[in-house]
């Protein structure tokens, strides 16, 4: 064969892209052709030399073509997206901020000063209120008036301010305000 | 990039990442000047957003991409040459018979194989490859620089793999024609 007809051929064996066929042909030819092993050689060399040419990624190139893309309306807009190991934690951690707000609310509000307008008044718990058995007293057994007696000991300020175990609670009464001090401790409202 | 086609901004960015050294590699190899492939290759990206939606998965991606970047780059040399530039761009087989034959050098003790690119082979080896027809140059980088195979050149330059295969040869017999010196010395 010819040398000026094999030359395509041995590009292409160079490109790896010739035909079972055409290699051998071109293994055959250049078994026996000097010229043409050289020729082999350095088209191998020039297409070595195409990727030398590399040039570089400019600096900015990034920022300046997605610059010209959102300039243009080419680019959607960038979606904040909740990674998916957050989604199975963000529903439950949702909904116990969600309780814990409620609950230190509600219990600012037990907590927080009084609405104004009614008064505040302070009576131990440990002394509850009495009706006062003045007026029917002659309808009373003796066991009844000894328990009276107890009662009425009971309601003595004195005792109450004795008592340091008596836990204090706040009763709202009309015609007094948050901002009131407190009453004297000690006693029912008006004792 | 059905994904991108779909509205997904992390998709093309993934896609950028992926592909933008590529996209300005052939832009430089085709332009020949790192402006020029700056340019072109922020043209094709651009390109490529805006033909997203015509995009159908029947082909491979970077068949598709360097389809675009190779219409882009011949776009922007066209525009170059009607500005006064010299760019040689023959149309679809144009040329390919009128190649000069090359005068190839003799034989030679010195294995072309073992050059060493330095820088200023490098740069004479650029200017050779600038004066080639586009649509060689085209075919010869896409094969040698990129990877293609002639089946998916032929299919980036819509024209027959034995065009492609054609193509290849007449750019290395150019090429050689210009550097024969360098590569035999």
């Amino acid at each position: 064969m010819e040398c000026r007809d094999i030359r395509e051929s041995i590009s292409a064996c160079v490109d790896g892209e010739a035909s079972p066929g055409e290699a051998a042909s071109v293994r055959e030819h250049l078994a026996s052709c000097e010229r043409c092993r050289v020729l082999e050689r350095q088209m191998r060399a020039v297409g070595a030399g195409v990727r030398q040419v590399r040039g570089s990624v400019p600096d900015r190139f990034r920022e300046e073509v997605f610059a010209r893309l959102e300039s243009e309306g080419a680019l959607p807009k960038r979606k904040k997206v909740v990674p998916a190991a957050w989604r199975w934690v963000a529903v439950p951690l949702a909904a116990a901020a969600g309780l814990g707000l409620f609950l230190l609310t509600s219990r600012e509000v037990v907590r927080g000063p009084a609405p104004p307008g009614p008064a505040v008044a302070r009576v131990g718990t440990s002394a509850p209120h009495v009706p006062s058995p003045q007026g029917n007293g002659s309808a009373l057994s003796s066991e009844d008036r000894e328990m009276l007696a107890m009662l009425d000991l009971l309601e003595d300020p004195v005792a109450f301010d004795t008592n340091d175990d008596a836990v204090g609670v706040d009763l709202l009464a009309p015609g007094d305000t948050a901002d009131s001090p407190d009453p004297p401790r000690g006693g029912r409202s008006g004792a | 990039m059905l994904l991108f086609r779909e509205g997904s901004r992390e998709a093309f960015e993934e896609l950028f990442s992926r592909h933008h050294r590529a996209v300005v590699r052939f832009a430089w190899r085709m332009t020949g000047d790192p402006s020029a492939a700056e340019e072109a290759a922020q043209e094709i990206f651009l390109r490529i957003a805006r033909a997203a939606p015509t995009y159908l998965p029947t082909a491979k991606f970077s068949t598709w991409m360097y389809t675009i970047a190779r219409r882009t780059t011949l776009n922007y040399l066209r525009d170059t040459k009607e500005d006064g530039e010299k760019v040689p761009i023959l149309q679809e087989g144009e040329g390919e018979d009128g190649v000069t034959p090359v005068q190839l050098p003799g034989p030679d003790d010195r294995n072309p194989e073992q050059v060493v690119w330095e820088a200023q082979l490098t740069e004479r080896f650029r200017i050779a490859l600038a004066e080639l027809p586009e649509g060689h140059r085209a075919a010869f980088v896409l094969n040698r620089g990129d990877g293609l195979s002639y089946e998916e050149v032929a299919q980036v330059l819509g024209v027959t793999v034995q065009a492609v295969k054609t193509r290849i040869f007449r750019a290395r017999e150019m090429l050689l024609s210009r550097l024969s010196k360098d590569l035999s010395a």
